[in-house]
């Protein structure tokens, strides 16, 4: 559905997107990962023919950005970046008028409207200006709008900014379904978001791509320490040092003690899983155990993994703040 | 064409539904209503060799007012859509560039000639009111027309320009008003000119749009002003459009 390849887009002494490519095969649902600033925004908008590419070339559902860029965007249902909308207009109205403007007939119009506005529920705000609207059914009108035409493929840039967490639950399962029958490129810098929705995830930093795959591998491939949190009662002193003898373990760091009961963070090799061992010493010294859980890797520690190779911890921690 | 009549009717109705349209309407009217009874007054007073029409066309009075309706029929045009950040909706649409553009700026003209269709009946009014027959005749009042409309397509290409420029209105309102302004002023540069009849002089008459109006509120619709205007209209909007484009390629 969308071939990228080399695709390049240079500011005045600076490089926004550095030769990128990847593809998305038709119903894959894609996730657009980086931090701000990224390139995230700029792609998507040369994919959506609103800036045109420094070098390179993309085709979305066969038709070249360049040569056929109105065939493009009649294949695409784009939802750009805080979803701007016109305030002064209804909510049906509006959506009648992008119907229009991408073609629809004035029948085929209404029909369609009545659709999408019954698929993001929009049925109890149609005669509303959107000016009055509340963060969420603006976002709603927008993935409306990126329906309307029954596209192939929908773009969405950061559809969750600005929502609340229920509203992000809503906006997340209305993708969700709308998974099932489109292709999906989801740009975001919200982790979460793409574990759940996303079946692929592109990761791209500093204009070029870092990774691309799908996050339960993105998790396996980490080459990170694995930790085992410990809760236990008993000999305090004497468990850290037993701990550390441990075959795999490398650190053992007490996180704090209340009143007879101390937790332990525990720093193996990756992929190794001392658990037993830990349970098995604990039983031995008949001392007490609360929890032994060990921290499963997320998306965002791939993430931050491959995104902050070659930075500085305090660009780091914003990422991480993210 | 589908796509510039859809563009063009929601902007019409951007701009009647708003107040604005109608506040501007009114007072445009009310203002000129006022020159012209001030007209007619002076008038009596005192015996003009030249017709009504040809007074109040010719009178500084109806074009301060008159420029300052341009800036408000155009600022919003783009600037609004680049604040609100529309225009990326609008063109992500499968729709070409000159087709907004051209619906944007049609609507603005049509909207300007709602604005000032008021005053132009101001005459045949009077006439009717007065049965004063001579007042002035049926060629001046098509050239007066013919006149107001080939100023007005030209600096709505104007401020269409301005609002493609910024992101601000009140800058494109700004840039509208100027523009259209220091053109005006251009046409009297010529009484500056040295030599009366000289090359200076007659090209600098070219520009002028009293002398434009002077010829037309006379009756006599000269080819001059009417390719004068319609191609710089052509031009502006041609760089208006490449201003729109520019943003792909803008470092």
């Amino acid at each position: 559905m969308i071939e990228v390849k080399d695709l390049t887009k240079r500011y005045a002494g600076r490089t926004a997107v550095d030769a990128i490519s990847f593809a998305v095969e038709k119903g894959e649902v894609v996730g657009f990962l980086g931090p701000n600033g990224a390139g995230k925004s700029t792609t998507i908008r040369m994919l959506t023919c609103f800036l045109s590419a420094s070098e390179g070339t993309a085709k979305v559902a066969g038709y070249d950005i360049y040569d056929d860029s109105i065939k493009v965007r009649q294949h695409i249902g784009y939802m750009p970046e805080n979803v701007p909308l016109y305030p002064d207009m209804r909510v049906s109205e509006y959506l009648n008028f992008r119907a229009r403007i991408k073609g629809l007939r004035y029948r085929e119009a209404k029909r369609a409207v009545s659709e999408v506005m019954d698929i993001c529920s929009l049925a109890e705000v149609e005669r509303k200006m959107i000016t009055t609207l509340s963060k969420g059914y603006k976002q709603r009108v927008g993935l409306a709008d990126a329906l309307v035409n029954e596209p192939d493929l929908l773009i969405f840039d950061e559809p969750t900014n600005g929502l609340d967490p229920n509203q992000i639950r809503q906006a997340r399962e209305l993708i969700k379904r709308l998974g099932d029958r489109h292709t999906i490129l989801i740009s975001t810098h919200i982790l979460s978001e793409v574990e759940v929705t996303c079946g692929r995830v592109v990761i791209i930093d500093q204009g070029k791509i870092k990774a691309s795959d799908s996050p339960q591998n993105l998790i396996r491939h980490l080459r990170k320490p694995s930790e085992i949190l410990l809760e236990m009662s008993g000999d305090a002193e004497s468990a850290e040092k037993e701990l550390l003898k441990l075959d795999g373990v490398n650190h053992v760091r007490r996180l704090d003690d209340r009143a007879k009961w101390t937790s332990f963070s525990i720093t193996t090799d990756p992929n190794v899983d001392v658990r037993e061992d830990v349970a098995a010493l604990i039983r031995g010294e008949n001392w007490k155990i609360r929890e032994l859980a060990s921290r499963a890797a997320s998306l965002e520690d791939a993430f931050v993994d491959l995104v902050q190779e070659k930075r500085g911890e305090t660009e780091e921690r914003k990422v991480r703040g993210q | 064409m589908r796509a510039f009549f859809i563009i063009f009717l929601k902007e019409l109705r951007a701009f009647f539904l708003s107040p604005l349209a109608w506040t501007v309407m009114a007072l445009f009217t009310f203002l000129n209503a006022w020159l012209f009874a001030s007209m007619i007054n002076a008038m009596q007073m005192r015996v003009s060799s030249r017709s009504l029409i040809y007074n109040f066309f010719d009178s500084g009075w109806f074009w301060m007012g008159f420029f300052i309706l341009f800036p408000l029929i155009t600022m919003r045009l783009f600037a609004e859509e680049k604040k609100m950040g529309t225009i990326e909706g609008l063109l992500t649409a499968p729709v070409r560039t000159s087709e907004v553009l051209l619906g944007k700026y049609f609507a603005a003209v049509v909207v300007f000639l709602v604005i000032v269709a008021p005053m132009y009946f101001f005459f045949p009014l009077f006439q009717a009111v007065t049965g004063e027959k001579a007042a002035f005749h049926g060629g001046a009042m098509l050239g007066a027309g013919l006149g107001i409309a080939l100023v007005g397509i030209f600096n709505v290409a104007i401020g269409t320009l301005a609002s493609a420029l910024t992101s601000n209105q009140l800058i494109a309102a700004m840039l509208t008003f100027v523009f259209a302004m220091l053109h005006y002023f251009l046409g009297f540069l010529h009484n500056f000119g040295v030599v009366p009849g000289s090359v200076w002089t007659g090209g600098m008459t070219y520009f002028s749009t009293t002398e434009h109006m002077h010829a037309l509120t006379s009756g006599l619709i000269d080819s001059g002003p009417v390719i004068y205007y319609a191609s710089f209209s052509i031009l502006l909007l041609a760089i208006t459009y490449h201003v729109l484009e520019s943003r792909k390629w803008r470092v």
